[in-house]
């Protein structure tokens, strides 16, 4: 059946998101296996976060993380073999996600498993406002953009909820942390 | 009992399904020409949904088409279609296209809060049937929606059924 997907995924409103979907990304959707959309406001984000338990130590903290948060967008690509998606196709995305508004903080690859993972912060008036994550991997690409106060090390808490996958970076926060641990 | 009975199938039938689920059924319907299979008893479930609320789920308007086929087809953009048809007033939640194994199915999901309740309005085309569901959820079953959205939408019919 021809549902024409692209076309539904490419008018629904992305005016709330800091990062704008480039139309070559929308190109890609005919090419992969599957494509995952998610759109959370600043209020289904505020009535997730009521059903997260006080009691639970992680469900907590993830109360306190989501409740500055503003909207969280989060779209994947799968693809069925390696080759079907090019850096080139992601270049138009990094392209918005320059100086000065955003700094790449993150950037980490695993030669193993061929992931490459991106973080990129946005900072207003010396406020954290926004928070983009790129994921390639060679079958599968993930956009993830959160709109709102966020600190980077919280990333790796937010993952698996809501829509964001789980990330695994280290921080220079992180980094320092070990150093001073030695 | 008896009585009992009456009374709760006329609450719950007098919990009509949102103009938008009718007018994502008309849709479809126009599409391809047909109607949605008639479904015996379908009030029944709804009792037992009330009072059971299988997987949290309060109330269930469900719409099936079957043995959908591209000849009868108008060749009307779907998508926008039932984008169209169900409005401003649900927010777009999850979409899902899967075409995998020469199965292709595609799942929209809206939201829409009315009140402290919250109904979500999924929508999944195969190649060969359609269906329509509106959900009105309790709590428990909003919050695993809501941590997990996308592996809920992969499975909206173990959501609705487990």
């Amino acid at each position: 059946m021809k549902f024409a997907m692209p076309v539904l995924l490419g008018i629904l409103p992305l005016a709330a998101q800091d990062i704008k979907m480039p139309a070559n990304l929308d190109r890609l959707e005919a090419k992969a296996s599957e494509v995952v959309n998610v759109q959370l406001d600043g209020a289904l984000i505020q009535l997730a976060s009521r059903f997260l338990s006080d009691k639970d130590p992680d469900e907590a903290h993830v109360k306190r993380l989501v409740g500055g948060l503003k909207g969280i967008y989060v779209k994947s690509f799968e693809f069925d073999e390696r080759g079907q998606y090019s850096m080139s196709d992601v270049e138009e995305l990094r392209a918005q996600l320059r100086a000065p508004l955003w700094a790449r903080i993150v950037g980490a690859s695993s030669k193993k498993k061929g992931e490459n993972s991106e973080v990129y912060l946005k900072t207003e008036a010396g406020q954290i406002t926004g928070l983009a994550i790129i994921v390639t991997d060679p079958k599968e690409l993930t956009i993830v953009s959160i709109v709102g106060s966020i600190r980077p090390e919280d990333i790796r808490d937010l993952g698996g909820h809501m829509g964001i996958p789980k990330i695994d970076f280290e921080t220079k926060k992180d980094k320092k942390d070990k150093e001073d641990d030695k | 009992m008896r009585a009992a009975i009456i009374l709760l199938l006329t609450a719950i039938s007098a919990q009509a399904a949102d103009r938008e689920f009718n007018e994502v059924v008309r849709v479809i319907s126009d599409e391809f020409h047909t109607r949605p299979m008639s479904i015996p008893f379908f009030g029944l479930v709804n009792a037992f949904t009330a009072a059971v609320r299988p997987a949290g789920t309060r109330h269930i308007d469900l719409a099936v088409f079957e043995h959908l086929s591209d000849h009868d087809r108008q060749g009307r953009n779907l998508s926008e279609a039932i984008l169209n048809a169900v409005g401003r007033s649900w927010k777009p939640f999850v979409q899902v296209r899967s075409r995998r194994n020469g199965h292709e199915e595609t799942v929209l999901v809206y939201m829409r809060q009315q009140g402290n309740e919250w109904k979500l309005l999924v929508t999944a085309v195969e190649r060969d049937e359609a269906t329509v569901v509106q959900l009105l959820l309790n709590t428990d079953a909003l919050a695993r929606w809501m941590a997990s959205p996308d592996r809920c939408a992969r499975h909206w019919n173990g959501e609705v059924t487990e």
